[in-house]
């Protein structure tokens, strides 16, 4: 029973940390809060909805689009909602919090029109095959999530450390004017960041649609708050810290629905990130420096 | 006459302006010390929780249940405030935002007290109240011409708009007060503010609470106003509806948050007529506003422009002199 309640959690876990990498990317590079993202999210589901359960196609061809719709989203959310604000005099750093907040507003009405407020069931042709291990039930939706998640990470992992163009972002993260002087094209990549970042919220948007067969307009919100719970958790634009916030996370929730009152299932991440911000404002894996917290 | 001309319904959206304008101060004096903060929905939920409750359980009357609500949320605004003080910018915009949601969780789930989901209902409503009193002391609605309910409505518009007159001018005076400009100089740099001998701690918890009060306040109005609450008036859509109104309209100078709470309530009523896509269009202007004036409508520079204007004989800065905008 634990076993299979920590295997679930996982799973859900696992999406959580690849929702949350796509804000942290964005935090990291732009120092700014993509209230938009969570919508990215729920408009891959909807991709993936429409691929397997409208058109009939395989699962891997909506993986493919949805990739495809969300980099578009995430070009054109830069593009319009962020470069606009970007160096331009007398900008408050609220600026691009409330033009993305715009964006979500935008995307959540605009695929409400669409596609109604019901739940959309998302089917797949493996949603009920499982392997039986002694007395513990694991589909192989949750393990091909996992690894599907697992592999996400060490790809972005990877990227960021060994390429030329994720250390290019991580120069732009550390500052950008400097990288900038160094001959890094600093424009290319904060819209590579995003679209990257944005992309990443496409897929999880098919992984949870795979997890709980079920997509609606509304589930970016909730989404999008989490992730933000998780980048707090986790440390400001911190990949790694992304990754295991969202772990911890997922297991967190589905102990609380399994063993608790799964009514306060939404309010376990903040009240955590309320007290990781006043005992740690740097967060789990954040250095600790002075700009934590400010 | 005016019977003609007073429509309940319009009636209505004036009361839901006069309320709107309310939240909009109160996230506009946080800001003023340069603090964000997204949990003014939650404190206005438990204003608006507190009031009902008090009203619905205990009878008490209105006015006290409000002024009760408002003490609540400002109590809470306390107790968020102290420890929020380590955190600033996106960080404390998160942990408040996180406040609200835990709010909304517990009103939520605290069922045989607040009804969960579902919400209260049968509040108390303020121009009902007000019109038993006034009929009690002998006044009749024909008297003017009127309607039962355009006189309800219209008593509630009055008291909302006496209230709102109030505060705004409290807030102007204090604006130019000691405590104006110690907020003035925490939102310039805190630092500096801090070696100048300003006790940031103590300005900044109060902006804070002075916020959480008010939205307390708005809250308590709007749960007598509606007479029906659910944990949904008060949730994620609510906070940043309420952060729009003084983004939109300016952030600056107090006229930004009243300016940008009308308009931001007129606006989904006018565009009623393509309600289907009135959100979206919401959402468009949003984008295009930071993208071409980002600063909000109103700022110190238009207020300038406007006094130049009308060459107003009162002598009126606003309490804006000390702060220009970078």
């Amino acid at each position: 029973m634990l076993l299979e309640q920590l295997i679930n959690g996982l799973t859900l876990g696992s999406i959580y940390a690849i929702v949350a990498l796509g804000f942290t990317l964005v935090f990291g590079v732009l120092g700014i809060i993509n209230m938009a993202h969570g919508e990215i999210f729920m408009i891959g589901a909807f991709i993936g909805v429409l691929v397997t359960s409208v058109l009939g196609l395989p699962l891997w061809i909506a993986f493919i689009a949805a990739i495809a719709v969300t980099a578009l989203l995430g070009y054109m959310l830069e593009r319009i909602a962020l470069r606009p604000l970007r160096g331009k005099q007398g900008v408050s750093h609220l600026a691009p919090l409330i033009s993305t907040i715009g964006v979500s507003i935008l995307l959540e009405n605009l695929s409400h029109h669409i596609f109604g407020a019901g739940n959309h069931p998302f089917r797949n042709s493996f949603a009920e095959i499982q392997i039986q291990i002694g007395s513990i039930t694991i589909y192989i939706v949750q393990i091909l999530i996992f690894v599907i998640s697992i592999a996400l990470m060490l790809i972005l992992s990877y990227w960021l450390s060994k390429t030329k163009a994720g250390k290019a972002l991580r120069a732009t993260a550390e500052n950008l004017e400097t990288a900038s002087l160094l001959g890094v094209n600093t424009k290319r990549t904060i819209t590579t960041t995003v679209i990257i970042a944005s992309a990443l919220g496409g897929i999880a948007g098919i992984l949870v649609g795979m997890a709980f067969n079920s997509v609606n307009p509304q589930m970016g919100l909730s989404m999008g708050l989490k992730g933000l719970a998780i980048i707090i958790l986790g440390g400001m634009g911190n990949v790694k810290g992304a990754m295991a916030g969202g772990l911890l996370l997922g297991v967190a929730e589905t102990m609380i629905v399994a063993y608790g009152d799964s009514g306060y299932r939404d309010a376990v991440a903040f009240i955590t990130i309320i007290f990781v911000l006043l005992l740690r404002p740097q967060g789990l894996f954040g250095k600790n420096t002075s700009e934590a917290g400010r | 006459m005016l019977g003609e001309l007073l429509n309940p319904y319009h009636l209505q959206i004036a009361s839901f302006i006069m309320i709107n304008i309310i939240l909009g101060i109160s996230i506009y004096i946080t800001l003023s010390s340069g603090q964000l903060s997204l949990g003014n929905a939650g404190f206005m939920g438990i204003g608006a929780y507190t009031s009902a409750l008090l009203t619905i359980h205990f009878e008490l009357p209105i006015f006290i249940g409000v002024i009760l609500g408002a003490l609540v949320a400002g109590i809470f605004g306390i107790l968020i405030g102290i420890p929020a003080l380590r955190l600033s910018g996106v960080y404390l915009a998160i942990a408040t935002l996180g406040f609200g949601e835990v709010i909304r969780v517990i009103f939520v789930n605290w069922e045989s007290v607040t009804q969960g989901a579902v919400g209260l209902s049968g509040v108390p409503h303020l121009g009902r109240e007000l019109f038993k009193t006034v009929t009690a002391m002998g006044f009749e609605p024909e008297m003017l011409g009127l309607r039962n309910n355009q006189v309800v409505y219209l008593m509630v518009l009055t008291l909302l708009v006496v209230i709102n007159i109030l505060l705004i001018w409290f807030f102007i005076r204090q604006n130019k007060s000691r405590v104006g400009r110690a907020f003035a100089a925490i939102k310039m740099d805190e630092k500096a503010a801090e070696s100048m001998g300003i006790n940031i701690t103590y300005y900044k918890v109060l902006s804070f609470t002075q916020g959480a009060l008010l939205a307390g306040f708005a809250g308590a109005l709007y749960a007598h106003v509606m007479a029906y609450i659910s944990p949904a008036d008060f949730a994620y859509h609510r906070a940043i509806e309420i952060l729009i109104f003084s983004v939109f309209g300016g952030s600056e100078v107090i006229w930004g948050a009243i300016f940008g709470a009308t308009f931001m309530t007129i606006l989904p009523e006018a565009l009623r007529v393509i309600s289907e896509y009135r959100y979206m269009i919401y959402g468009v202007i949003l984008i295009l506003m930071m993208a071409f004036r980002p600063q909000g409508i109103i700022d110190v520079s238009l207020l300038k422009w406007i006094k130049n204007m009308i060459k107003s004989r009162r002598r009126t800065d606003h309490g804006t002199g000390t702060k220009k905008h970078n």
